[in-house]
């Protein structure tokens, strides 16, 4: 399928896009194929294959995980990008419709193909996902701190300094 | 209220007044290691009986482990662990470079014979030789083990490690014990008393005091407070009591129980009983019996006015706030009987530097020892206005708190 230019000028502000001339774009998004669904449909479900990248056009998209709301994404946004990273990657969450949704499929074999022929647009394409993955990982490791408490404990050093109140 | 439970209860005290948060309590309480071991020996008539045998190992931030090994129908895990983590306390009170464990078995040694009960302790030592040692957990004698049970420690602990004479102490003198170990507790009490005396400005000499048990560490208070000046005005043991307000004459009190094998009908006075003893009109009152034996009741009755624990434990938590509201001074049991675990720790000692001290010497340095150990729980007590038991856990949470500070989790 080919898409429009104007699709692509868009496409290529999304971060994990950025940096890729439109000609590469488009070239990166050949095989891609735009894919419909109603509101209240499943894209995809925690636990299956990752087969694919898939880009917003239209609507919102709820990814719960056990049923916790993990994100609300909108148009011109990405899920399933984890998919990218290698074969046997599996959904870590489920994404839900929760309107009419347009969205634009990748199917990662094919880029994973095109990284093995080193494809500049493939390539960079990656090293933006582990941007986004660092940044991401940034903020989990924020939350994990303000969940203990807000800042690090010092139990011991606290102890130590106790102690020297009750010198002896 | 077991001692253990009574230690823990103290503990507990003096940690909340640090503020030393709920984690490092855990931490401090928690002993760093438990064995439980079966010990399975052949009787004389050819019978087989399986016993259990414990030793706990409290901590060991201020160094190898020191603790006693009991023998008796009662001793479970639980006490153990308890008596373990006094242990820790006591010899943080006299900073001694030792942590604290306990350890013991479950029996009765007065079904036993000779024979059969060196049996059991050769078999507890192969369960258990390879967590003592010298540099790891050194045990001592404690409720029914005596010099003769440590020195079949000392031989079975050797066959497997060479010869390590310093991996038990209370050994024989014959074998490698020291001298002065008999007396350590006594003369560690007397150290106590001869400070306190000062501090409430009474003389030793024609001070009245009162002894309740006359065992290893009663008949020797008896007879040290007496020779130093002290009047003995009523004793007593598990028969009974005899007392005299002018004082019992202590020379034949010794001949009387040589004969009679007890203080009761001792001549020399009149006959009291146990209890009659606790609350004698006299000036220092030493329980050394049993724990528990001064409880809330009977705190209101003693009409001593300084309390030096002699047993583990002989009052009761609520005795102790009673005394604390009269104004009755308690020397407590961490401080007050850790003579014997000083001199255990010369003997340990004498055996790592392969010399043998007088007795002069270990007298000496135990009574340093045990009146620096009275002065830190003094200052404490003094700057911070509290009671002396409070102030030796506080000391002894520091000692204990800094070294696991220093060394890291």
């Amino acid at each position: 399928m080919s898409i429009t230019t104007q699709l692509v000028k868009k496409l290529v502000q999304i971060p994990i896009f950025g940096g890729l001339t439109v000609g590469e774009a488009a070239a990166f998004f050949e095989v891609a194929h735009e894919a419909s669904v109603g509101k209240g449909a499943t894209l995809f479900r925690e636990g299956d294959d990752g087969d694919a990248l898939l880009v917003i056009l239209e609507g919102e998209v709820a990814v719960t995980r056990k049923g916790i709301e993990l994100a609300r994404l909108g148009k011109h946004t990405v899920l399933g990008e984890m998919s990218l990273m290698g074969e046997g990657e599996v959904r870590s969450a489920t994404a839900t419709a929760l309107t009419d949704v347009k969205v634009l499929n990748v199917p990662s074999k094919r880029v994973q193909k095109m990284l093995k022929d080193d494809d500049v647009a493939a390539l960079k394409v990656v090293a933006n996902l582990a941007q986004v993955m660092s940044k991401r990982l940034q903020a989990i490791n924020e939350r994990l701190v303000s969940m203990s408490g807000g800042k690090k404990k010092e139990e011991l050093a606290d102890f130590g300094r106790i102690l020297t109140t009750w010198q002896f | 209220m077991t001692s253990a439970d009574a230690a823990n209860y103290y503990f507990k005290k003096a940690a909340r007044i640090m503020d030393v948060g709920e984690r490092i309590e855990t931490l401090l309480v928690t002993p760093l290691r438990e064995v439980k071991a079966q010990v399975s020996i052949e009787l004389d008539n050819g019978e087989i009986r399986t016993f259990q045998g414990f030793r706990c190992q409290h901590d060991n931030s201020r160094g190898p482990m020191k603790g006693g090994l009991r023998y008796h129908p009662q001793v479970d895990a639980e006490e153990v662990m308890g008596l373990a983590s006094l242990m820790t306390w006591k010899t943080a009170v006299v900073n001694l470079p030792y942590g604290g464990a306990k350890g013991g078995i479950t029996v009765d040694p007065s079904t036993l014979s000779l024979k059969e009960l060196e049996r059991l302790t050769r078999k507890f030592v192969d369960q258990i030789h390879d967590v003592i040692g010298p540099t790891r957990d050194i045990p001592g004698p404690d409720l029914n083990t005596n010099p003769q049970v440590m020195a079949w420690i000392m031989d079975q602990y050797s066959k497997y490690h060479g010869h390590a004479p310093a991996v038990v102490t209370g050994k024989p003198v014959e074998l490698y014990g020291s001298k002065g170990r008999e007396t350590a507790t006594a003369r560690g009490l007397l150290s106590v008393c001869r400070q306190i005396l000062q501090d409430v400005g009474l003389p030793m000499k024609g001070m009245r005091f009162a002894v309740q048990g006359f065992g290893n560490v009663g008949s020797h208070v008896s007879r040290l407070f007496a020779e130093a000046g002290g009047v003995l005005v009523a004793v007593s043991d598990v028969h009974g009591g005899v007392q005299n307000p002018r004082g019992l004459d202590v020379p034949g009190l010794f001949e009387h129980v040589k004969r009679q094998g007890s203080v009761k009908n001792f001549g020399g006075g009149t006959a009291c009983t146990n209890e009659e003893v606790l609350t004698a009109d006299c000036d220092v009152l030493v329980p050394a019996a049993l724990g528990s034996v001064v409880d809330k009741e009977l705190a209101k009755e003693v009409r001593a006015r300084i309390v030096l624990e002699g047993a583990n434990a002989p009052c009761t938590p609520e005795a102790d706030e009673i005394f604390e509201q009269r104004g009755v001074l308690v020397v407590p049991d961490i401080l007050a009987n850790a003579g014997g675990v000083t001199v255990s720790y010369f003997e340990w000692v004498q055996n790592l530097q392969h010399v043998t001290w007088d007795e002069e010497r270990v007298n000496s340095e135990l009574d340093r020892m045990m009146a620096e150990a009275y002065e830190k729980v003094g200052q404490i007590s003094r700057s911070r206005k509290l009671a002396l038991r409070t102030s030796a856990y506080v000391l002894a949470i520091g000692r204990v708190g800094k070294a696991t500070v220093l060394r890291g989790i």
